[in-house]
């Protein structure tokens, strides 16, 4: 028999006999609450049961259940409906018993068909099972490795930010709070560990940050157990974070804490974690052999603590319930169980990949129109900047003067990053921007990445538009998950409910003269590129960074996508192009109705012999190169993609028609780099003569040998010569 | 074999000509639960039902207005309700407007006594007072398929007359394929006067009906919380759907609260009845719905409802009579041919 089958046969012969837990008399609950919650508990006990059954049958999807975390519907009868949860896979009791507190909610109809994968799950859209839920303010996520925390952090955060600068687009109201759960074992997930320290960070330094952590604590993860006592023993001591702890198997016990928790948070607003303690039964997932990495005492032992038993041991002591009527309760709630399921495995699936891809991509909102600012409100942010507007400049001034509007313009974006805001950014880009809009509109925030896309994902889910900057490109590996994991797959698994606009700002890309290696001038976007519905822009001069910025904020801002706008730190000050002193890669800032939209490519001079495609540094030396080629004799057109992701093919191939041989120059590695998909996309077009020039497979070095591996103006030439050679 | 149901009260408008006798025809068994309730009737003054159900001839006049008809309504369904087989499982109950008072009786969440003298003092207030009015207008078509757009764009109508200055207008209820529109006078006719007519019927002001579940309740609110205890409300002892779709399952909620939604939220705020028959199908997925009498009027409503939320693939009036003839989804008790299969022999 399974260990599903014993722990309800348990139930079933333990309540009949009387043979319940011992525990404490209720002092809290009513004995309406506790009925209440038991309902919640029962129902998420049965779909637990009913999972398992339909999988067997071919009918299901997803085994991993909520069996003996059923206390966490007290902690969700301790919340209010508004306050966003982000929650553990295993809270389906949680999401039941909210649902109790909206009407019109049918959460077993709801669970079971994302059991099933239908197309009609509210959630997903039957592309997941996930839990989640529009009306009930619980985002879905996978939460399997504490990714979800970062957002929750972030999510706190913007709840206090709102209170001061409302959005339009805002959704949690400014007195609630944000809660997160996990489980004992992604507790020590570097993720959960950085999340949890950037709440304490905040709350040390009383920046409001009302966030309820719930740590659920079964004591294994997967087949891993938990060492007994950590969990208190690494959070009941952390700076600005208050702990409460309590009995998951008692209801009584868990709405007491949690009670005191989420009173704590909401009118401190402080962080706190919830330790709650549970048992896991039915083992890890439907398709998990306890037994061979688990003493049957062990199990056994978590099996004669069913929380379910121990509820009706209250239901008794409280007079809420008979036993008799428990059982009746569970019971009838496993034949409704089975009546629904009966039904929601004929409800429509998804079937194309059409069907699939349809919530990648947001879907637009209205947004207010907005004239922009008045020239007086404009003359007093830009100051003494406003003379200079009409001169040529550097990028990293116009795209800072680019912010500068946009945030006069649009009061919900937020910068935020490491050192943008005193220090004005490692390469100043966002100087002043601080002093123009406040602390709280440009956030300095503390060194760790994970941190920085938490906080804009929480803020974007809140109505915001962020802009958050990862400081170097090769910082963002460590927290890339942040994008593909979270903010790119939000729209998808939320069937384009839920949404975390955002530009993502990164600096990064070769050529800085010697400066800092690799770790300064890292040349791979590959991490991004295969994103699905990622946009990605990379800019070149100035002028034209200012206009694709608008269009990343509009992107953001209408229709919720998510934007990586990568910034070549190399020409961020670069001033000449051809010879010292000609000042000809310096522009004049654009006008403010000017914006160059997404998928539309540069194309500079009207060459025909060769068309070379490139992007970022790439731009700059090929524009070098195409004065040396046609001093030979050789006229080439240089073509900006600009917009790397998604690839602007029809745009490229427009561009490039008439030219028999194309050269393209990447400035990223050979390996993984957009040369691979252009390469491909010409070969697929029918194109010859198509050629590139790539970085090598390597790391950058410092000193001399910095750009040693790169593209540059000689090997361009040679290039574009030798397809010449060969086409002729 | 034993087959689960959901049963579902009618509101108001349900007891016509037609239904003239329906306690006499169908309940002679029920002769001292009615005479405790004539008791009661005269107790207050007014006409019992045994008098107004056996009368030679219906007098619109007399049995559609308030304090008459919606004990009338409230008898018959609960005796209805009381007399279906045993071999059905009744899973939960829910009713359409003051449907919602019968159906609180037969879930068992006050006694039969209780619950005529709820519906009589809030129909008797509500005819006193008469406070507005309500009009009905369908946006299906008439295979029961929803009119592009149109559903929108007269909870739009009615937003938009009801900013305007004295004009109350508010959708009273979400029935089926149709909005029980209700207000003033003022804004009542701006939305009648605003819509297309349709089927020489619609808009249809109903006669006696005042602005039931809006605002304007307000005083009919309040006077039933003066005169209706706390104490007449307890546990049901059947999960109970309200105006709203929740969920009342037995033991979860106190006496206090019950009361509070029935004569407070219940009376003042739209009844979503759509809601409630869609939250009973998802969350109760009972085999058939049972219609109480009187009347067969809210059968349609139901369907409509079902409809709407595709239930069973079922998604057009053709398929749903398809399956009402092979094997009926709804079962009317006002309608004889259908009532035969519901009650006990």
């Amino acid at each position: 028999m399974d260990r599903a089958a014993i722990v309800h046969q348990n139930f079933l012969s333990r309540v009949s006999t009387g043979d319940l837990p011992d525990g404490l008399p209720p002092r809290t609950a009513s004995p309406e609450t506790l009925m209440r919650l038991f309902h919640a508990q029962c129902l998420s006990r049965q779909l637990d049961r009913t999972s398992r059954v339909m999988q067997k049958a071919g009918q299901g999807y997803y085994s991993i259940g909520s069996s003996g975390h059923e206390g966490m519907a007290a902690v969700a009868d301790a919340l209010r409906p508004t306050d966003m949860a982000f929650l553990h896979y295993r809270d389906a009791a949680f999401q039941i018993a909210r649902a109790d507190q909206v009407p019109g909610q049918t959460p077993a109809w709801d669970i079971l068909l994302s059991f099933a994968a239908s197309s009609e799950d509210p959630i997903s859209g039957g592309r997941h099972k996930v839990l989640g839920s529009f009306d009930l303010n619980i985002p879905p996520q996978t939460s399997t490795i504490a990714s979800h925390l970062p957002k929750a952090v972030g999510a706190a955060h913007a709840i206090g930010l709102t209170r001061r600068h409302r959005p339009e687009h805002a959704r949690l109201p400014d007195d609630g709070i944000v809660m997160c759960a996990f489980g004992d074992a992604s507790a020590n997930h570097s993720t959960a560990q950085g999340a949890i320290n950037t709440a304490c960070w905040a709350s040390f330094q009383s920046a409001p940050m009302p966030l309820l952590l719930v740590c659920e604590d079964n004591g294994i993860g997967i087949s891993t157990p938990t060492p007994e006592g950590w969990i208190a023993a690494n959070f009941a001591a952390r700076p600005g974070l208050k702990y409460f702890a309590c009995n998951g198997l008692d209801l009584d016990d868990t709405l007491r804490s949690a009670r005191a928790a989420a009173e704590y948070v909401r009118r401190r607003r402080k962080p706190a974690f919830l330790h709650v303690r549970t048992v896991r039964l039915f083992g890890h997932a439907g398709s998990d052999h306890e037994l061979s990495y688990r003493a049957k005492q062990a199990i056994e032992t978590d099996e004669a603590n069913d929380p379910l038993l121990h509820t009706v041991r209250l239901l008794r002591d409280s007079g809420a319930a008979t036993g008799l009527e428990a059982l009746d309760v569970y019971q009838r709630t496993g034949e409704r169980c089975d009546r629904i399921a009966a039904r929601v495995v004929k409800r429509r699936r998804l079937e194309t990949g059409a069907d699939v891809v349809a919530s990648l991509i947001p879907p637009k909102r209205n947004c207010a129109p907005s004239n922009g600012p008045s020239p007086e409100v404009r003359q007093q942010a830009f100051g003494g900047d406003l003379r200079a507007l009409a001169e040529p400049q550097p990028m990293a001034r116009l795209i800072g003067w680019g912010l500068t509007d946009l945030m006069l313009e649009h009061g919900e974006i937020v910068v935020a990053g490491e050192d943008v805001g005193r220090k004005g950014g490692v390469y100043g880009v966002t100087q002043k921007l601080q002093a123009r809009f406040g602390p709280d509109r440009v956030i300095d925030t503390l060194l760790d990445e994970q941190a920085i896309l938490g906080l804009a994902i929480g803020l974007g889910q809140n109505g915001f538009i962020p802009i958050p900057e990862i400081q170097f490109l090769a910082y963002l590996h460590n927290a890339e998950d942040q994008i593909r994991g979270e903010a790119a797959t939000l729209s998808f698994f939320s069937n384009g409910q839920y949404t975390n606009p955002m530009v993502l700002r990164i600096a990064g890309l070769g050529y800085q003269k010697g400066f800092g290696g690799h770790f300064h001038n890292d040349n791979s976007l590959a991490v991004l590129r295969d994103i699905p519905g990622l946009v990605i822009a990379c800019p070149s001069r100035g002028d034209e960074a200012v206009m694709m910025l608008r269009e990343a904020v509009r992107l953001a801002r209408e229709d919720q996508r998510v934007v990586v706008f990568v910034e070549p730190i190399a020409l961020y000050p670069m001033r000449d192009l051809h010879e010292d002193g000609d000042k000809a890669w310096m522009c004049r800032y654009p006008g403010p109705q000017e914006r160059i939209p997404l998928g539309e490519v540069g194309v500079e001079g009207d060459g025909k012999d060769i068309a070379i495609v490139t992007y970022g540094n790439g731009r700059y030396l090929s524009v070098q190169a195409a004065k040396g080629l046609e001093e030979g004799g050789t006229r080439a057109r240089v073509i900006d993609m600009r917009w790397l992701a998604p690839l602007p093919e029809a745009a490229l191939l427009e561009a490039t028609k008439d030219c028999p041989a194309v050269l393209i120059v990447d400035e990223c590695r050979k390996t993984g780099s957009q040369s691979e998909a252009l390469m491909t996309m010409f070969a697929e077009a029918g194109r010859s003569g198509v050629s590139r020039v790539t970085a090598e497979d390597c790391f950058i070095a410092t000193g001399p040998a910095y750009a040693a591996t790169l593209p540059s103006v000689d090997k361009i030439k040679a290039a574009a010569l030798s397809i010449l050679g060969a086409a002729s | 074999m034993t087959k689960t149901a959901v049963i579902i009260c009618p509101g108001r408008g349900t007891y016509n000509k037609d239904e003239l006798g329906y306690l006499g025809r169908h309940h002679g068994n029920r002769a001292r639960q009615l005479a405790e309730f004539d008791a009661y009737r005269q107790s207050q003054g007014q006409p019992t039902l045994s008098a107004l159900d056996a009368a030679d001839r219906f007098s619109a006049a007399r049995h559609t207005s308030g304090d008459n008809a919606s004990p009338l309504i409230y008898a018959a369904s609960l005796f209805d309700a009381q007399a279906v087989a045993d071999d059905y499982d009744v899973l939960a109950v829910t009713g359409n407007s003051m449907g919602w008072y019968s159906a609180l009786a037969v879930a068992g969440a006050m006694s039969a006594a209780a619950g005529l003298q709820i519906v009589n003092t809030m129909g008797t207030l509500m005819q006193e007072r008469m406070i507005g009015g309500q009009t009905l207008y369908p946006f299906v078509d008439d295979n029961w398929v929803p009119k592009p757009g149109l559903r929108d764009q007269l909870l739009a109508l009615v937003a938009k007359i009801s900013a305007r200055p004295d004009h109350a207008l508010d959708i009273s209820i979400h029935l089926g394929g149709m909005l029980v529109v209700a207000g003033d006078e003022a804004g009542l006719t701006a939305f009648e006067d605003a819509v297309a007519p349709q089927g020489g019927r619609y808009p249809m002001r109903l006669p006696g009906h005042a602005a039931f579940h809006t605002g304007l309740q307000g005083p009919v609110s309040e006077a039933g919380k003066a005169r209706l205890a706390v104490d007449l409300f307890e546990n049901a002892k059947l999960p109970l759907i309200d105006g709203r779709g929740a969920v009342w399952q037995p033991g979860t909620y106190t006496a206090t609260e019950l009361w509070d939604y029935t004569i407070g939220h219940q009376v003042l705020e739209t009844y979503d009845f759509t809601g409630a028959v869609q939250v009973a199908a998802h969350s109760f997925a009972p085999d058939v719905f049972i219609i109480t009498g009187p009347g067969t009027t809210l059968g349609g409503a139901v369907a409509q409802s079902l409809l709407a939320c595709d239930w069973d693939a079922i998604s057009t009036k053709d398929a749903f009579l398809a399956r009402q003839a092979e094997a009926p989804l709804i079962l009317s008790m006002g309608r004889e041919d259908q009532r035969a299969s519901v009650v006990g022999a």
